[in-house]
């Protein structure tokens, strides 16, 4: 470390020159990353750019060009491991790793990465069905990840607009190949939602090869969609194209239309089916009215309610019946009096001795009115009364 | 009459039912006979009217619902 200074400061050879000593020291090492930028100038030097495949990090490479013959040639984007030394330009200040040796990763190896990658997530649980949320039924926001001018895009929102005309997009149109892909969706994943709006978020690319495909199974992307509250559609590539985001996602559609279906209800469907509801509905309360009045009318056609009349005539009836039974009852004791009285009149005929003296006997009586029953007893001179059956006389014992 | 207002349909459908039944059962005097005849009178004008105007309600809904498609 150089004693510094305001008084006393570095010159820029002196400070450069040293990192460069620094830097020197430093041996070579193995890296990997993809190639962004390849520039092969005139003259026996090729630079390139090499670019991390999760993080927005890249570093400068030269070789010489009889180096990267050995790859060549690179698909776009290419994977590669790089054995590499650091030099520091001491002429404008820059660092740039110098590789001595390039090797393209193997899509072979990378399928092999990519393999053990998903049994390390799957293990962890994050593919799990109980972790899958359940789309909304008619979001508020559809947010819509996908490439600039893409027909992925197009295919989203003109379905999405066919099935429900008022449906809105967030749309972030981000690099979907690439270093920059994994960086920018998964940006444009967490700016969605972060925003309360966004119900439902799709991510959507159309088809490509086995490396533009790459970043959507990318662990950090994987497990940010994981993490994400808002419910994930995945349209990447072809049916046959299973990148890990699929497997994460709510919902993996096979195609963008597939996705647009999805995520809003088709608005003819909806309204037939309101449309039935409410046939239901009115079916429903007329039964119940058309039951509801013939109670009423069952209830109002009631002799009491229809005919009131017979709370009176039952009544008069009733009262009609009483008087009816009184006057029988009465007549029934008259006659039974009347044969009574004649039965005792009939008995006190018999006693009397009328008859008696019809038959000519007569009753004599002393003055006293006592009756004679013994003539022994009688006295001379003693005045009688003779009843006979009509009339009566007096007569004197003359002797006995 | 503000609190018959009031009534709901199965409040005065039911009170209408038992009216009748205790008119059918014939244990209440003349004079409450009479009373309770009156009011079954009332009961089954309240309850006619409510359905009535349910239905009409109804039938409204029904015919606007009906001239929709064809705007």
């Amino acid at each position: 470390m150089f004693e510094t200074s305001s008084e006393s400061p570095a010159p820029v050879r002196v400070v450069s020159e040293a990192i460069k000593d620094y830097i020197d020291r430093l041996g070579p090492i193995w890296i990997e990353g993809e190639i962004s930028e390849l520039n092969e100038r005139s003259g026996g030097m090729a630079f390139m750019r090499l670019r991390d495949t999760s993080a927005d990090m890249s570093i400068s490479v030269m070789c010489y060009k009889t180096v990267l013959a050995s790859v060549q040639p690179l698909p776009a984007n290419a994977r590669v491991v790089i054995y590499a030394k650091p030099s520091w330009f001491t002429k404008n200040g820059s660092l740039t790793m110098s590789a001595k040796e390039i090797r393209q990763v193997g899509v072979g190896e990378l399928l092999a990465r990519l393999e053990a990658l998903k049994e390390k997530l799957a293990a962890e649980g994050l593919f799990s069905a109980d972790r899958k949320i359940a789309l909304p039924r008619l979001p508020r926001k559809v947010g819509l990840i996908c490439g600039r001018n893409t027909d992925a895009e197009k295919d989203v929102v003109e379905n999405a607009r066919r099935r429900w005309p008022a449906v809105e997009f967030e749309i972030r149109e981000v690099a979907v190949q690439g270093a920059a892909a994994v960086v920018e969706v998964s940006a444009a994943l967490s700016e969605l939602e972060a925003l309360p709006e966004v119900d439902v978020i799709i991510i959507t690319r159309g088809g490509g090869s086995f490396e533009d495909l790459l970043p959507f199974s990318d662990e950090s992307l994987v497990r940010l969609a994981a993490d994400c509250s808002t419910p994930i559609v995945s349209a990447i590539g072809h049916e046959k194209d299973a990148p890990l985001l699929d497997l994460v996602a709510d919902y993996r559609a096979s195609t963008p239309t597939d996705a647009a279906k999805r995520v809003v209800p088709d608005i003819a469907q909806e309204i037939s089916d309101i449309e039935k509801i409410r046939d239901r509905i009115f079916r429903r309360l007329l039964s119940t009215i058309d039951y509801e009045l013939n109670q009423i009318a069952q209830l109002r056609n009631r002799p009491v309610m229809k005919d009131p009349g017979v709370m009176v005539t039952t009544r008069r009836d009733e009262i009609k019946a009483w008087r009816d039974r009184s006057i029988r009852s009465f007549a029934s004791i008259l006659e039974i009096e009347k044969k009574e009285l004649k039965g005792v009149r009939d008995h006190l005929r018999s006693l009397s001795p009328q008859s008696t003296m019809d038959r000519g006997y007569s009753v004599v009586q002393l003055s006293d009115g006592s009756i004679v029953r013994d003539a022994t007893k009688l006295k001379t001179g003693a005045v009688l009364r003779i009843r006979a059956a009509k009339g009566e006389t007096s007569a004197t014992v003359n002797e006995k | 009459m503000a609190a018959e207002k009031k009534l709901s349909y199965e409040e005065a459908r039911d009170e209408l039912a038992e009216i009748v039944e205790s008119l059918e059962d014939g244990s209440a005097t003349l004079e409450e006979s009479l009373k309770l005849w009156e009011r079954g009178e009332e009961l089954s004008k309240i309850c006619q009217e409510w359905l009535d105007g349910a239905k009409k309600k109804l039938d409204a809904a029904k015919s606007t619902s009906d001239k929709k498609p064809a705007e």
